[in-house]
């Protein structure tokens, strides 16, 4: 990938409540032409896990995620809810399942409805499943109330609220049904860091006190880092490199991995390595590893086989001809 | 430089006047870079803004901007002309909104070379090709004929800045350049910038919400919050010496690479001052863990024992005085303004 394969999924592991395997996305272009937005990604997520999913614009990592939602349908790929291949269900078994995968978006403001009380906001997905009365009535104040919000401005609408604020009532939103997996896509970019802190904070807050797993993406290592169980790390639709947070991060195997890490700009550290190019187009991508032509490591190899996914080391994977880690299936022979 | 003496500047609303920045005082040397560091509604654009003389119809200015020595509020519309359009230079966050994007990118760097320098159109065309190089765009002839929806966001900035440096500013306002760009092309711009500052010669205001891009990149970093600026150091000095209270919370706030994973972090607690209704003492004070029944009472000037790290605090971090508003407030378990010491989460 980046590369393919899907040596890296955990198909021994009984607690894998999402299971998503060659995973392709087109979406047309001008003349006939095609976007590779995502081009064969596997990757799985455990119950009650954080899987973080980095990487720059246009990596396909927002589409990624929404593609696993049906949102839109994939081009291709398996996508296994429980047990279920959810890409094949019908419009109507599909709705059954919508509840239990819910979404958070980037712009808190603009993902809530401004002519609508914070009350009919949480609670549309409750009427819409049918329940009323005052089951409702009290669940949309527990769910207020965990979110931070006070239950008296239930009546409020999205303006009397700070961008803060606005994010943890998506937040509620998205918890009220008590769903099973989260996507939260760029949830705190558009916000302050000490705002950002509080999401972070309500975010592992949530997962603990509801067991929902979470799929969290974001162009930030350091935030992605800090929320994640592991992490991926996505480049022009491709998988890079996939595994334990502290792992991957300890020992960035991918060079890409690695560029970002030292591009971060950081307090007492040095203006690092910039990486040559440009991001190529997801129209006409480059051959073998998408990633050779900017990448410092490349040899001819990279530009004529893609590399398949490598394990080095426990659940740390890399697809990568020349990983900056040696990998453990390649030491031991 | 540029010398700002107890700039403040106030906005009519149809809720009352509101003060966006209030009292800010700083120096600029020639060939220096200073950062601005702040959170949204903390004044750093329209601070930023009001040196090159861009105010909204319903802002008022006080307080003097000495530039090259010579105070703005003196020039005359000629020279006024020069100034904002010469000696001082701005790039602003979004490159695309930045960029006209009916007119090809040849059109738009010549513009103000024509205008301002009177050069021919030869001339300037030249001069365009060298100011692409010089922001590192390969192919400068072909790229001039292009426009902006043909260039990727990095390309556009680099643009941005190609067309500042067009009459060779000796000042340079960049407000948050980067913010809308990626890591690596982010990185790629703040060299960029920080490689012509010292080529060129400039002095750089940089504004930014994100103290790491204004840590390597600065000589100095100034922290404003509700319009003031509340410490002002060296840039190395700043982070291995908080002195006040918001920047220490402001740090401790961010997520870090070298954390664990599902490390607690550490919000600041509550939310920035009404501008409209500002509290009479230290704008912080309702969420700082140090304050103090004196810092509702007045607004703690900008000072410090050595000319160079100034904040305004009247219990700084670190200082005797300090550690014992801390120790106090921790004993009472609410700080002097009822925050609990321990709260984390927004109010409501």
């Amino acid at each position: 990938m980046a590369g393919s394969g899907s040596a890296h999924l955990r198909d021994d592991n009984p607690d894998v409540i999402l299971r998503v395997e060659d995973l392709v996305v087109e979406f047309p272009a001008s003349a006939g032409r095609v976007v590779q937005a995502v081009s064969g990604v596997s990757f799985d997520v455990a119950e009650g896990e954080t899987l973080g999913i980095v990487g720059e614009s246009g990596c396909g990592k927002s589409t990624t995620a929404k593609a696993v939602i049906q949102l839109p349908k994939p081009t291709s790929g398996s996508v296994d809810y429980q047990g279920s291949e959810i890409a094949k269900l019908s419009a109507a078994e599909m709705r059954k399942v919508r509840p239990d995968l819910q979404m958070i978006f980037q712009d808190p403001i603009s993902s809530l409805n401004p002519r609508r009380s914070v009350r009919e906001i949480i609670g549309e997905g409750l009427r819409y499943w049918g329940s009323r009365g005052a089951w409702t009535e009290s669940r949309i104040e527990e769910i207020m109330e965990a979110v931070g919000i006070d239950p008296r401005f239930a009546e409020r609408k999205p303006h009397q609220f700070s961008g803060g604020q606005c994010q943890r009532i998506s937040i509620a939103r998205a918890l009220v049904l008590d769903p099973k997996v989260i996507i939260c896509d760029e949830p705190v970019s558009a916000l302050d860091v000490s705002v950002q802190a509080q999401i972070l904070n309500l975010l592992e807050d949530m997962k603990e006190r509801y067991g929902v797993t979470l799929v969290f993406i974001s162009h930030d290592l350091a935030v992605v880092k800090n929320i994640s169980d592991r992490v991926m790390v996505m480049y022009l639709g491709k998988l890079c490199e996939i595994g334990p947070s502290d792992a991957l991060f300890a020992n960035p195997a991918h060079p890409y991995t690695e560029a970002l890490m030292s591009a971060i700009p950081g307090i007492g550290s040095d203006k690092g390595e910039e990486l040559a190019g440009e991001l190529p187009s997801p129209i006409d991508p480059p051959d073998g590893c998408r990633f050779h032509g900017r990448c410092p490591s490349a040899t001819e190899i990279c530009s004529t086989t893609e590399p398949e996914m490598t394990q080095v080391d426990g659940e740390h994977w890399v697809a990568c001809h020349h990983p900056s880690v040696t990998p453990v299936s390649i030491s031991s022979n | 430089m540029l010398e700002v003496e107890n700039l403040a500047v106030d906005f009519a609303t149809p809720a009352g006047n509101l003060r966006a920045v209030d009292g800010v005082s700083f120096t600029l040397e020639p060939k220096e870079a200073i950062g601005i560091v702040g959170e949204s509604g903390s004044g750093k654009s329209v601070l930023s803004r009001t040196l090159i003389g861009l105010l909204a119809g319903n802002g008022t200015r006080s307080g003097t901007i000495k530039i090259g020595g010579r105070d703005i509020d003196q020039l005359t519309p000629a020279e006024k002309k020069h100034f904002f359009g010469v000696e001082v230079a701005m790039v602003f966050q979004d490159p695309m909104t930045s960029l006209n994007p009916v007119k090809r990118i040849d059109a738009q760097l010549t513009e103000a070379m024509r205008y301002h320098l009177g050069i021919s159109k030869d001339a300037a065309n030249k001069r365009a090709i060298e100011l692409l190089d010089q922001v590192r765009i390969p192919s400068a002839k072909e790229r001039l004929r292009q426009y902006p929806h043909e260039l990727s966001g990095g390309m556009r900035q680099r643009v941005v800045i190609a067309m500042a440096l067009a009459c060779e500013p000796k000042l340079l306002i960049a407000d948050e350049p980067t913010t809308a760009l990626d890591v690596t092309v982010q990185q790629t711009i703040l060299n960029l910038i920080d490689d012509l500052r010292q080529e060129q010669e400039m002095s750089l205001i940089l504004i930014t919400h994100d103290l790491g891009v204004a840590a390597g990149r600065t000589d100095k970093i100034g922290v404003m919050y509700a319009g003031r600026l509340l410490e002002v150091a060296g840039s190395d000095e700043l982070f291995t010496e908080m002195r006040h209270p918001y920047s220490e919370a402001l740090f401790k706030s961010i997520p870090k690479l070298e954390q664990q994973s599902h490390t607690r972090l550490d919000p600041i607690p509550g939310r920035p001052p009404d501008l409209l209704n500002p509290p009479t003492g230290c704008a912080f004070a309702a969420r700082c863990r140090y304050a103090q029944p004196d810092c509702l009472e007045a607004k703690p000037p900008l000072k410090g024992v050595v000319d160079d790290h100034q904040w305004a605090c009247f219990h700084a971090v670190g200082t005797p005085s300090g550690d014992e508003a801390l120790a106090k407030n921790t004993e009472a378990g609410v700080n002097a303004t009822g925050l609990s010491m321990t709260a984390s989460t927004e109010d409501a």
